[in-house]
C-alpha cells in the first residue's frame, strides 16, 4: 500500500538534494571573502532608496482568497472524480449524486457569476 | 451500500430559504438600482420560511438526510421565533443603515444565509451539521460586523470576534472529536444509545465534554468567556448588533438543548455543574459590570450576559439526584427565557436605534436624557423594556425570571435563587437608571425623533407585546412546554 | 525500527521543528515559510495513516493557497514585529501556565491509558485496492448530502463577506472599459455642423 508511495519519498529526497547541494557546494569550493560594500543592498550603484519590502495592493488579498474558496471547492469534488463510475456501474443513484454535485456547483457558479458582475474580477 | 435517497420535504423551509439566497443575491448583482429589492425579498424570505415551517413539515419527530437532519416541534417553533427576530431586526436597522450608506444588497444577503445557519442549528441531529450551521452563522456575523469598512471601531470588533469565534469553534470541535473517539458516533440519537448503553469511555467524554462547554460557553456569551460581547457589541453598527443579541440567542440556546440535553443527557450531573459555575458568574459579573458602563450598547451587553446566565439557570435544574420530572419543566423555563430575553433586546436596541439619526448615534445613556419631553410614547417603550429587563412585576421578564427561579428552587438548590434574585435586585440599578434619566433630566438635545412610520409601529408592537405577554404569560409557557414535551420524549 | 517507523519520526521531527520556529522566527516571512514547511511534513505524516486524501488536500489547500494568502496579508499589513513582541515578557509567566497546565491534562487523558496501544484495538487491515478518496466519495454525495450542499452555501458566505469587505472602486483611475472602447460609433465622436462661410 504505502509501498507505492516510495518514489514520491525519493523524489523528494532528490528534490531536497538539488535544492540543498549546490549551495553547500557553492559555499565550499568557491572563494568567500565579503566586506561590507559587498554585503550592502545596493539600487543600481545608489544607495537604496526605500525598503525592498513594499506593501501589497488589497486587491491581491481579494484574487487569493478567491482562488482559496474555489480551489476548496476542487477539493470536494475530487472524491466525485474517483467513485461516480462506480455509481454508474452499480446503477443505484448515480443520478442522485449528479444531482448533488450539480447542485454544489450551481450555488458556487452563481456566486461566480455574481463576483463578475460586481467587479471584483476587474483589475481597472 | 444501503443508502436510500433522503426525503427533503422536512427540509423545505431550509431548501426554500437556501434558493432565496440565491436569488436574492443574482437580484443584487443585477437589479442593483432598485433599491428596495433586496430588503423586500428578504422580507418575503421570512414570511415564506415561516409559512412553510408552520404547515410543511409534521407535528411529529422526524428524521430524514440519514438522520442528520431532525424535524420537532422545538425546533420549528424556535424557527418561527427566529424568523420573526430577524425579521423586526431587519426592519429596525434599514433606516439607520440608509442613513449610514451601508444599505447594501449584500447585507441583507448575508443576513437570509446567517438565517440559514441558525435554521440549521436549530434543526441537526448531528455533531457536523451543528458546526457548519454554526460557521454560516458566525462567519455572516463577522462580515456584518465589520460592514462599516471604514471605520476602526467596526473593523477592530469584527477582528476580536473573528479570532475569539475562531478560537470557540476550534475548541467546540476539539470536544466533538473527543465524543466522536469515545462514543464512535456523531448523530446525537447514537450517541445517546452509545451513553445509554454505557460503551463509551467515560473520562474521554468528560474531557470532550470540557471543550465542549468553552465552545457553548463562547457563543452564548457567558462568563468567563464573555470578553468578546462588550466589545463588539459597542464596536458593531448599532443595526447589526440588534441583529447578534436577538436571533443569535436563540440559535445559541437550541445548539445547547441539542447537544447536552438531547444528545448528552446521560451526563447532565456534569454538565449542569458546569452550567452552574458559568451561570453563577454571569449573573453576577455581569450585573455588577453594567453599573459602571456609560455606553447604553456595553451596558446592554452586560445586561445580556447576566440574562444568559440566568437562562442557563434553568438548565441547571433539570435532573437532581437521578430524577428527571423536572426536567420539561426546567428547559420549557430556559427556553422562555430565552425568548422573553430576544424580545426585550429587539426593543432595547431598536430604542437605541430609533434615536440615532444621521451623523448621530444615541448610543450613550446620556442620549436618552429628557426622552419623556420629546417623546412620551417611546419613553413609554423604553420604559417597559427597562421594568421588564430588571424583572419587575408584570412585564414578560418578570415571569421568565420566575420561571426559572420556581424550577431552580424546585430542584433544591435555594442559595442559587437567592443568590441571582439579590443580583437582580442590584443589577435593577442600572435599568432604573435609564428610566430615571428619561424622566427626570433635560433633554441635552431636542432633534425630534425621526423615524420611518413602520418601525415605530413596531416599536409600539414590540413594547406592547412586552407588557401584554407579561399580562398573559400561559399562552408562551405553554408554547414551550409543549414544545419540549413532544420533542424530548 | 522498520522503515515506516523510522519516516514517522523523521517527518515528525521536522514538523515539530517547524512549527517551533513559526513561532519563534522574527521574521513573519519565515514563519509563514516555516509554516509551508509544518504543513507540508504534516501531509506526509497523514499519508502514513492512509489517510491520502486529506494529505493531498492540505498540501493542495494549505500550502498552494492559504498559504499564499498569508503570505499577502503578512507583506501587506507592514507589521512592526518589535511592537508586537512588547508584550511577550509580561504575559508569558500566565500564557506558559495555561498552556502547561493543557499539556499535563491531555497526557492524563489522552495517554496510554486510554489510548494506549493495548486499549485501542488494531484497526482492521485494508483490503486490497482500498482507496481513501473512494470510500470518503461513497458517503460524501450520499449520506452526507446535506453537509455538502451547506459547504457550498458556506464557501458562497465566505466569497461574499470577501468581496464586500475588500473590494473597493478606486476614485480618478484612467481605466478604460474596452467594450465602450470598440463600440464607440463615428457619429459619438464626430459632429459635423454646418455653418455659413463668414466673410471678414
Amino acid at each position: 500500500m504505502l509501498e507505492s508511495y516510495f518514489p514520491v519519498l525519493v523524489f523528494i529526497l532528490v528534490g531536497l538534494g538539488f535544492g540543498i547541494v549546490p549551495i553547500l557546494l557553492g559555499r565550499l569550493v568557491a572563494p568567500w571573502r565579503p566586506d561590507s560594500e559587498k554585503l550592502s543592498p545596493y539600487e543600481c550603484g545608489f544607495e537604496a532608496f526605500e525598503d525592498a519590502r513594499m506593501k501589497f495592493d488589497v486587491r491581491y488579498y481579494l484574487i487569493a482568497i478567491l482562488f482559496i474558496l474555489f480551489d476548496l471547492e476542487i477539493a470536494f469534488l475530487f472524491p466525485w472524480a474517483t467513485v461516480f463510475q462506480d455509481f454508474i456501474a452499480a446503477g443505484e443513484h448515480a443520478w442522485f449524486v449528479f444531482g448533488a454535485v450539480m447542485v454544489f456547483l450551481a450555488v458556487l457558479v452563481i456566486g461566480y457569476i455574481v463576483e463578475w458582475k460586481n467587479g471584483a474580477l476587474d483589475w481597472e | 451500500m444501503n443508502f436510500v435517497v433522503p426525503d427533503f420535504y422536512p427540509a423545505a423551509a431550509e431548501i426554500f430559504v437556501a434558493v432565496m439566497a440565491l436569488v436574492i443575491m443574482l437580484a443584487g448583482a443585477f437589479a442593483r438600482s432598485v433599491r428596495w429589492l433586496a430588503y423586500t425579498l428578504t422580507q418575503l424570505t421570512l414570511v415564506g420560511a415561516a409559512l412553510i415551517t408552520i404547515f410543511v413539515p409534521s407535528v411529529d419527530v422526524s428524521y430524514t438526510f440519514s438522520g442528520m437532519f431532525v424535524s420537532d416541534l422545538f425546533g420549528n417553533v424556535l424557527k418561527l421565533l427566529i424568523y420573526l427576530a430577524v425579521g423586526v431586526a431587519l426592519l429596525y436597522g434599514r433606516g439607520y443603515l440608509a442613513d449610514r450608506r451601508m444599505e447594501r444588497p449584500e447585507y441583507y444577503l448575508l443576513a437570509v444565509l446567517m438565517t440559514l445557519g441558525m435554521m440549521v442549528m436549530v434543526s441537526a441531529n448531528h455533531l457536523l451539521t451543528l458546526y457548519i450551521g454554526l460557521e454560516m452563522m458566525s462567519l455572516a456575523l463577522y462580515g456584518m460586523t465589520a460592514f462599516d469598512r471604514d471605520s476602526v471601531r467596526s473593523t477592530e470588533a469584527a477582528m476580536k470576534y473573528f479570532v475569539l469565534g475562531a478560537l470557540a469553534s476550534g475548541l467546540l470541535l476539539y470536544g466533538m472529536s473527543m465524543i466522536y473517539g469515545a462514543t464512535g458516533a456523531l448523530d446525537f440519537v447514537s450517541i445517546k444509545d452509545a451513553l445509554y448503553f454505557q460503551t463509551a469511555n467515560k473520562t474521554v467524554l468528560l474531557f470532550g465534554l470540557v471543550f465542549l462547554m468553552a465552545g457553548i460557553a463562547f457563543k452564548l456569551g457567558v462568563v468567563p468567556f464573555h470578553m468578546w460581547v462588550p466589545d463588539v457589541y459597542q464596536g458593531a453598527p448599532t443595526a447589526v448588533t440588534l441583529l447578534i443579541a436577538s436571533a443569535p440567542k436563540l440559535a445559541a440556546f437550541a445548539m445547547t438543548m441539542r447537544l447536552l440535553v438531547f444528545a448528552l443527557f446521560e451526563l447532565a450531573e456534569q454538565w449542569q455543574a458546569m452550567l452552574m459555575f458559568l451561570a453563577v458568574l454571569s449573573i453576577i459579573l455581569g450585573n455588577l459590570a453594567a453599573i459602571a458602563q456609560s455606553n447604553i450598547k456595553r451596558m446592554l451587553a452586560y445586561s445580556g450576559i447576566s440574562h444568559m446566565g440566568f437562562m442557563l439557570l434553568g438548565l441547571v435544574a433539570g435532573v437532581v439526584s437521578g430524577e428527571t420530572h423536572n426536567a420539561i419543566t426546567a428547559y420549557s423555563a430556559a427556553m422562555f427565557y430565552a425568548v422573553a430575553y430576544v424580545l426585550m433586546s429587539l426593543a432595547s436596541f431598536g430604542m437605541v436605534l430609533l434615536l440615532a439619526r444621521a451623523g448621530f448615534e444615541a448610543e450613550e445613556i446620556d442620549d436618552f436624557k429628557g426622552l419623556n419631553k420629546r417623546s412620551p410614547w417611546f419613553a413609554a417603550m423604553m420604559m417597559i423594556v427597562m421594568f421588564s429587563m430588571a424583572g419587575i412585576p408584570f412585564f414578560i421578564g418578570f415571569f421568565a425570571k420566575l420561571a426559572v427561579l420556581q424550577s431552580v428552587v424546585a430542584a433544591g438548590y435555594v442559595w442559587l435563587a437567592v443568590l441571582a434574585v439579590v443580583m437582580s435586585v442590584i443589577g435593577a440599578f442600572y435599568y432604573l437608571r435609564v428610566v430615571k434619566v428619561m424622566y427626570f433630566d433635560a433633554p441635552a438635545d431636542d432633534a425630534p425623533i425621526h423615524a420611518p412610520a413602520e418601525m415605530r409601529v413596531m416599536m409600539s408592537v414590540n413594547g406592547l407585546s412586552i407588557a401584554a405577554l407579561g399580562l398573559m404569560p400561559q399562552g408562551l409557557t405553554y408554547l414551550c412546554w409543549i414544545a419540549l414535551l413532544a420533542s424530548l420524549t | 525500527m522498520d522503515f515506516k517507523t523510522f519516516v514517522f519520526y523523521f517527518l515528525g521531527a521536522i514538523l515539530v521543528f517547524a512549527a517551533l520556529r513559526v513561532i519563534t522566527a522574527r521574521n513573519p516571512v519565515h514563519a509563514a515559510l516555516y509554516l509551508v514547511l509544518a504543513f507540508f511534513t504534516a501531509g506526509g505524516v497523514w499519508l502514513l495513516l492512509h489517510a491520502e486524501f486529506l494529505a493531498i488536500v492540505l498540501v493542495m489547500v494549505y500550502v498552494g493557497a492559504v498559504m499564499v494568502l498569508f503570505l499577502f496579508v503578512v507583506m501587506m499589513l507592514d507589521i512592526n514585529v518589535e511592537r508586537l513582541r512588547q508584550g511577550f515578557w509580561s504575559y508569558l509567566p500566565v500564557g506558559a501556565l495555561i498552556g502547561i497546565l493543557l499539556v499535563v491534562e491531555m497526557t492524563i487523558v489522552l495517554g496510554g491509558r486510554y489510548f494506549g496501544l493495548e486499549v485501542m484495538p488494531e484497526p482492521p487491515a485494508m483490503a486490497e485496492g482500498y482507496s481513501n478518496t473512494r470510500a470518503l466519495g461513497m458517503v460524501l454525495y450520499t449520506e452526507y448530502v446535506y453537509p455538502f450542499e451547506l459547504a457550498s452555501l458556506v464557501l458562497l458566505v465566505a466569497m461574499i463577506v470577501a468581496v464586500t469587505l475588500t473590494l473597493r472602486k478606486r476614485k480618478g483611475t484612467k481605466y478604460i472599459n474596452p467594450d465602450d472602447q470598440v463600440a464607440v460609433k463615428r457619429e459619438g465622436r464626430v459632429e459635423l455642423v454646418k455653418m455659413p462661410a463668414e466673410k471678414e
